[in-house]
């Protein structure tokens, strides 16, 4: 029996190579094109709407913020700045990352000039259209005027545009930002006294995938040096700035996280086990990793950075497994590798069943960020688990002598806990506990913010901030979208809207807004304005004055009504079309669709009302969305918690009974209740980061509580254990803390401080009444 | 080479040198300073607008002031009473309800600002849009700007200064064809402006 048990470890470990070589040609073949990593925040945010035009609408406006790169380029001489204004965006256009490459603007006069002519009726502004149709000679009269003005620009000579409805239809298009062009077409900007030199670039291709953020920050810094030595001063602002940054310090995080808690790990192990070979303790860690890895890449076609700090930790948890099963030498001797695995066993496929439930608990919720760590996760522990139970027990069949110390320090321990609790009743320690929870969890704030999900990086916002200031460029991420049955009661709505939009920009709540019908007309107010041409031309006794043939204004009149209405597509065909393209979503199922955008917003409250107030419209603001989102997710992830509990109880009745797996589970449930109150006086706020990492706390934890209570090898000896397994997982999710991104910091010392309680807590696990299994029975004596 | 004839080359060459110093006495630091000089200059103007569209240029006169530090008034009476003022933060009209700016961003702004780096000589302005060619002396000058970038020649084909002390005539020559002609006579230099000057410039 012991030689076919012998064949079917070997067959085991044969299977589990073979499935290990399987796994690295997955991996190779997945990294084929490098890592493929990505730094996309937006892809592990819910998708907050169902709907597919709300869809349509953020893809369009985050197509900015995503791509775009602005750059400010300032220096005390005019001409110097010129040079390294234009030998920067030669590096740019050179480099091939760019769709796009603007540092100065070619307008096309002439194509301006064609447009005004033919679609002056339409483009002309509500104010202007209401002055003709209703005082057609004071608007004569200020025709007259504007000839008089030595500073108004005309674009079309006055012989295509007598009455000047083109000059005013383009003076009247609003501008957003202080943007304008110099006398060479040159981008600039000027404030406080200063003038800078503007470059703006749209970077070609997904500007979150692993290669293109990096290499335009290094171009940036390249150019930003440059610019520096010649003792001029270079801003840049972009999305694709702040995903460099997210990628580099996600990745330092990682590889400072793993290396430290591995090495930590093991220099623990070494000193314990005093054998190199322990070293190969390691070996289902890695295992782990690669498996969550390729899973991960398998499912969703790429791992985000943000998983990658965070299965970082998973070290520490998939470390349990072999440690659980390696710190049985202390009493288990003479160490025989399998005998010891067939004890634990049931322990550990408990153990990873629990923890299996918790991870998964994850991938409920409606956070992708959190399907991915779930996913990797729980791939990370099956790998590390196989791993664990095939291939270490013929890894370490040998002589296993640790360092007897540990076990006596154990043992000290448990009677110090029992001298403690003979003399204070558990209901006094209980009722203490009580008090400290119930004081912490009512100073506890809950926080949550999109924000907590960036890695802080403070001279990016600066810069961001003072490019805005300069150039008056403030997007949001807020937009209206306007839905109606056709094209022109969807201007007539969007009219209506810039109307109030306009009056909160001159209460300075708003910088700007950009709609469709800034550019063009509804059609039924063209028509209003072609049969108001005819008392035009009754008024046009001024101009007859100055010298303008009769024949020539009649002629003009005439063309002018001759127009067909201008539709949105034609405005926005022509080149002072241009800035409201991508606010035109068309044609919809059930008629058609635009957006309103919207700049420097500082009040969103008000933008509530008037989206209520005009039908067809909605107001589409992702971070209040997402806070939304956050608040009603805390909730799911108490039903979550409840559920993954529930399964947790009903799985521990198998070998506990109720009331055994009932204590078990009450070890975890405590220790998160004790590790939100730590939070509460530490004044840290709970995040919903922190909340899931709760779930995490009951899945890990109960690890503990199994193990103390299965007792293989004696009370002291899974103390050992369990003390090491939660020293290397505070080691990794403590290091968490340390990220520079808050919600992975939070989650980091809220898993801690509850792993902290659970082991603390795990020994009331053991009930005395019971005989546990295979308590003080000699080893091998089943 | 014989002697006699490097004599005579460097005589050729030195009076070269000297002609072109002395047909040269004038040059655009000289100007700039000459005209941001006075802290104020106040006189009159006319102004033409030749419009190929129209038989008869538009006329229209008024008064101006420019002061170094607050910018320029232009004061439109006849045939129709406007008053405009430009500053470098922008170009405003004077309606009932007191000034207000005029077409903040557009195209004008460009056209304003130019205008103001003309009347006080901002010459290191001018160059950043203009080739400028300077002829004449410091009491009968001419000034010739030529547009560098492709987007002004779209607009003016040249702008023409002349003056003395003072500015006296700017000629714009747009590319479409039409002229405006400006005169500012009996320019007289002053160190402060008026009360009421100082109000309309001040707020």
């Amino acid at each position: 029996m012991a030689t076919e048990r012998l064949q079917t470890r070997r067959w085991l470990a044969t299977l589990f190579c073979l499935a290990l070589l399987g796994l690295l040609a997955l991996s190779a073949w997945q990294w084929r094109d490098g890592p493929p990593l990505s730094a996309n925040l937006l892809q592990l945010l819910p998708n907050a709407s169902h709907d597919a035009l709300e869809g349509l609408a953020t893809e369009r406006m985050q197509v900015p913020l995503k791509h775009d790169l602005m750059l400010l380029i300032r220096h005390d001489d005019e001409r110097e700045a010129q040079r390294l204004t234009e030998s920067l965006a030669a590096e740019l256009r050179g480099s091939g990352l760019f769709a796009q490459v603007r540092e100065r603007v070619q307008p096309d006069l002439p194509a301006v000039a064609r447009q005004l002519r033919e679609q002056s009726l339409g483009l002309l502004s509500d104010t202007e259209r209401q002055q003709l149709i209703e005082h057609p000679a004071r608007f004569v009269q200020q025709r007259v005027e504007r000839l008089y003005d030595p500073f108004a620009a005309s674009p079309l000579p006055l012989e295509q545009d007598w009455f000047g409805i083109a000059g005013l239809a383009l003076q009247q298009l609003p501008q957003l930002g202080t943007l304008r062009t110099g006398g060479d077409g040159r981008l600039i900007a000027e404030h406080a006294g200063q003038r800078w030199a503007v470059v703006h670039a749209r970077a070609q291709g997904d500007a979150f995938d692993e290669r293109l953020p990096q290499q335009v920050a290094t171009l940036v810094e390249t150019a930003r040096s440059a610019v520096e030595t010649a003792g001029g001063e270079l801003l840049a602002a972009g999305g694709v700035l702040h995903a460099a940054h997210g990628q580099r310090s996600a990745r330092a995080e990682a590889s400072l996280i793993g290396s430290l808690s591995l090495g930590a790990t093991l220099l623990l192990l070494l000193w314990l086990f005093r054998t190199p070979r322990i070293l190969l303790a390691a070996l289902p860690v890695l295992v782990g990793a690669l498996a969550g890895a390729a899973a991960c890449v398998a499912l969703f076609g790429q791992m985000h950075v943000l998983t990658l700090v965070l299965g970082a930790s998973l070290i520490g948890v998939s470390l349990d497994f072999p440690l659980h099963y390696l710190s049985k030498s202390w009493t288990l001797q003479p160490w025989h590798g399998r005998r010891a695995l067939r004890l634990i066993l049931p322990g550990l496929a408990l153990a990873l069943l629990t923890n299996l439930i918790g991870y998964l608990a994850l991938a409920f919720t409606p956070f992708p960020a959190l399907t991915q760590v779930a996913v990797f996760s729980a791939a990370g522990l099956l790998g590390a688990f196989l791993c664990t139970t095939c291939l270490l027990p013929l890894l370490f069949n040998g002589r296993l002598q640790p360092w007897p110390r540990p076990l006596g320090w154990a043992q000290r321990w448990l009677q110090l806990r029992q001298a403690l609790l003979a003399r204070i009743g558990s209901p006094w320690l209980l009722a203490v506990f009580g008090l400290f929870c119930l004081g912490g969890v009512l100073q506890l704030s809950f926080e949550d913010d999109l924000r907590q999900w960036v890695s802080r990086a403070p001279v990016l916002q600066q810069q961001a901030e003072r490019i805005g200031t300069i150039t008056g460029f403030r997007p949001t991420s807020q937009y209206l979208l306007v839905r109606a049955a056709d094209a022109g009661a969807l201007l007539e709505r969007q009219a209506e809207l810039s109307r109030r939009l306009s009056d909160l920009q001159a209460e300075q709540r708003l910088g700007g807004h950009l709609a469709l019908s800034q550019l063009v007309a509804p059609t039924a107010e063209q028509t209003r304005l072609r049969a108001a041409l005819a008392q035009l031309l009754a008024a046009s006794q001024p101009l007859a004055a100055l010298g303008a043939a009769t024949n020539n204004l009649h002629a003009e009149i005439e063309r002018l009504q001759a127009q067909p209405p201008v539709t949105i597509e034609a405005a926005l065909a022509g080149p002072l079309g241009e800035p409201w393209r991508a606010l035109w979503l068309g044609a919809q199922n059930d008629g058609v669709a635009g957006l309103i955008s919207l700049q420097g917003l500082r009040d969103g409250a008000a933008l509530e009302h008037i989206a209520e107030d005009v039908p067809g419209t909605t107001l589409v603001d992702q971070p209040a969305r997402l806070n939304q989102l956050f608040a009603a997710t805390k909730l799911q992830a108490g039903e979550l918690k409840l559920l993954a509990s529930l399964l947790i109880f009903a799985l521990l009745c198998f070998p506990f009974g109720p009331g055994g797996a009932l204590r078990c589970l009450a070890v975890p449930l405590l220790a998160a209740l004790a590790s939100l109150a730590s939070l509460g006086w530490l004044g840290q706020p709970l995040t919903l980061f922190g909340l899931f990492g709760l779930l995490l706390v009951t899945a890990i934890g109960v690890d503990y509580a199994i193990l103390m209570r299965e007792q293989v090898g004696g009370a002291a000896v899974s103390l050992v254990g369990t003390l090491l397994a939660a020293t290397t997982t505070w080691l990794s999710f403590g290091l968490l803390a340390v990220s520079s991104t808050p919600a992975v910091s939070n989650f980091g010392l809220t898993v801690s401080l509850g792993l902290a309680f659970s082991f603390f807590l795990a020994p009331w696990a053991i009930h005395q009444q019971d005989t546990p299994a295979q308590a003080g029975r000699p080893y091998g004596a089943a | 080479m014989t002697p006699l004839f490097k004599k005579w080359l460097a005589a050729a060459v030195l009076l070269m040198v000297t002609s072109v110093a002395m047909a040269q006495p004038f040059d655009l630091p000289q100007l700039a300073e000459q005209l941001s000089g006075p802290a104020v200059v106040r006189g009159d103007f006319i102004q033409e607008k030749h419009l190929r569209a129209l038989p008869q240029p538009l006329t229209s006169h008024g008064q101006f002031a420019l002061s170094r530090e607050h910018g320029l008034l232009w004061l439109l009476q006849q045939p129709i009473r406007q008053d405009y003022r430009i500053t470098p933060q922008g170009i405003a009209r004077r309606s009932e309800n007191g000034w207000q700016a005029v077409d903040p961003q557009g195209g004008s702004a460009r056209q304003n600002q130019l205008f103001l780096a003309v009347l006080s000589g901002d010459t290191k302005a001018l160059q950043r849009d203009f080739q400028l060619e300077l002829s004449g002396a410091a009491t009968a000058w001419r000034l010739q700007l030529t547009p560098r970038g492709a987007l002004l020649k779209q607009i003016f084909a040249d702008i023409e200064i002349q003056g003395g002390e003072t500015v006296t005539q700017i000629e714009l020559h747009e590319t479409q064809g039409d002229r405006t002609l400006i005169r500012l006579l009996d320019s007289q230099t002053g160190v402060a402006l008026t009360a009421s000057e100082q109000r309309d410039l001040g707020d």
